[in-house]
């Protein structure tokens, strides 16, 4: 293809441009022949095959086992802290001992009132 | 080794396939692209008249053959090198021509006095590539009429005469039909002469 360019059967005139054509490339400085390579690498990078991403199935894994933690341990707190509803629950809680305190205190009284309805029944 | 192949998976193993495949084919990507890059900057020096610009358009070319035809088979790759090539270089031509007549409004308004002769000189301490390197009026004659070409032609001429490529393989490079690469070339090899007879 290239080496061809010098032939007999062509005018001389044309012979003589391709020469000189070849003499201009030959001796290029050393800033162009530089810049030729960082181009042909730049050219050359882009093709090199990237490593198959096996890294991403346990990363995503591992990413998602923690957000799953996160929001176990977060849960509960979230909710202690947000729902004030407990707090009436509590205080009827607080009645409600109070109440059976009450009733175990006389629980003599109420044996007798049963004994004198039985009696009075029987 | 076939330990080793045993604990891979086989993404793994296809990976290895692959960059063993891909060290060979950059291999000979690279002979390729030295090969071609001396002769490619100078078409490109030629049609855009400046060697920044020029590289540019070299890199831009290498980067796009290597993207889209790098898996293509070997003896396929020069036509399509200099296709990618001459595709950029009408580009650039396209772009260049654009840019001319947007600055012609504006050249026609500022005022000659304006103008620095000395800044408007060519610098003489540089003689421009073909000059400096070929050293003799017979590089200036050619380089001048070369350069004085329209593209469509000094690309028929280069690809033809100096490429080495048939009217077949250069109407697939030009992206035209035979016709008128031998119109090209015909009227390339007329203009030049014309403009080197002087120096035969």
């Amino acid at each position: 293809m290239n080496g061809n360019h010098h032939s007999n059967d062509r005018p001389a005139w044309i012979n003589r441009s391709t020469q000189l054509l070849d003499d201009s490339v030959r001796d290029l400085d050393a800033v162009t022949l530089s810049r030729l390579n960082r181009a042909r690498q730049a050219a050359l990078t882009q093709q090199r095959p990237h490593a198959p991403r096996v890294w991403l199935l346990p990363a995503g894994l591992a990413s998602a086992c923690a957000m799953l933690l996160a929001v176990v341990v977060w849960q509960p707190h979230h909710r202690s802290e947000t729902q004030p509803s407990a707090a009436p629950v509590a205080v009827d809680d607080g009645d409600s001992e109070e109440t059976s305190t009450e009733f175990y205190q006389n629980l003599e009284f109420y044996a007798w009132l049963d004994a004198q309805n039985k009696g009075g029944d029987g | 080794m076939a330990e080793i192949a045993g604990t891979m998976t086989g993404s793994q193993l296809e990976f290895a396939r692959r960059v063993d495949a891909t060290s060979t084919n950059q291999r000979a990507l690279d002979q390729f692209l030295r090969g071609v890059e001396r002769r490619a900057l100078r078409m490109a020096e030629l049609a855009c008249g400046s060697r920044d610009d020029a590289l540019d358009v070299v890199q831009d070319a290498m980067c796009a053959f290597v993207k889209n035809y790098a898996a293509k088979p070997e003896p396929d790759w020069a036509p399509l090198f200099h296709r990618v090539l001459d595709s950029r270089l009408n580009d650039f031509h396209r772009r260049r021509t654009v840019r001319k007549r947007w600055l012609a409004v504006f050249e026609r308004k500022e005022d000659d006095d304006t103008l620095d002769p000395i800044e408007q000189a060519q610098d003489l301490q540089d003689p421009g590539p073909l000059l400096r390197l070929a050293g003799s009026e017979a590089g200036k004659a050619l380089d001048a009429a070369l350069k004085a070409l329209p593209l469509r032609q000094r690309q028929a001429f280069l690809l033809r005469m100096w490429e080495g490529f048939d009217v077949a393989t250069t109407a697939r490079v030009m992206q035209c039909s035979e016709g008128s690469v031998k119109t090209h070339l015909s009227r390339a090899l007329a203009a030049l002469r014309r403009a080197l007879e002087d120096h035969q």
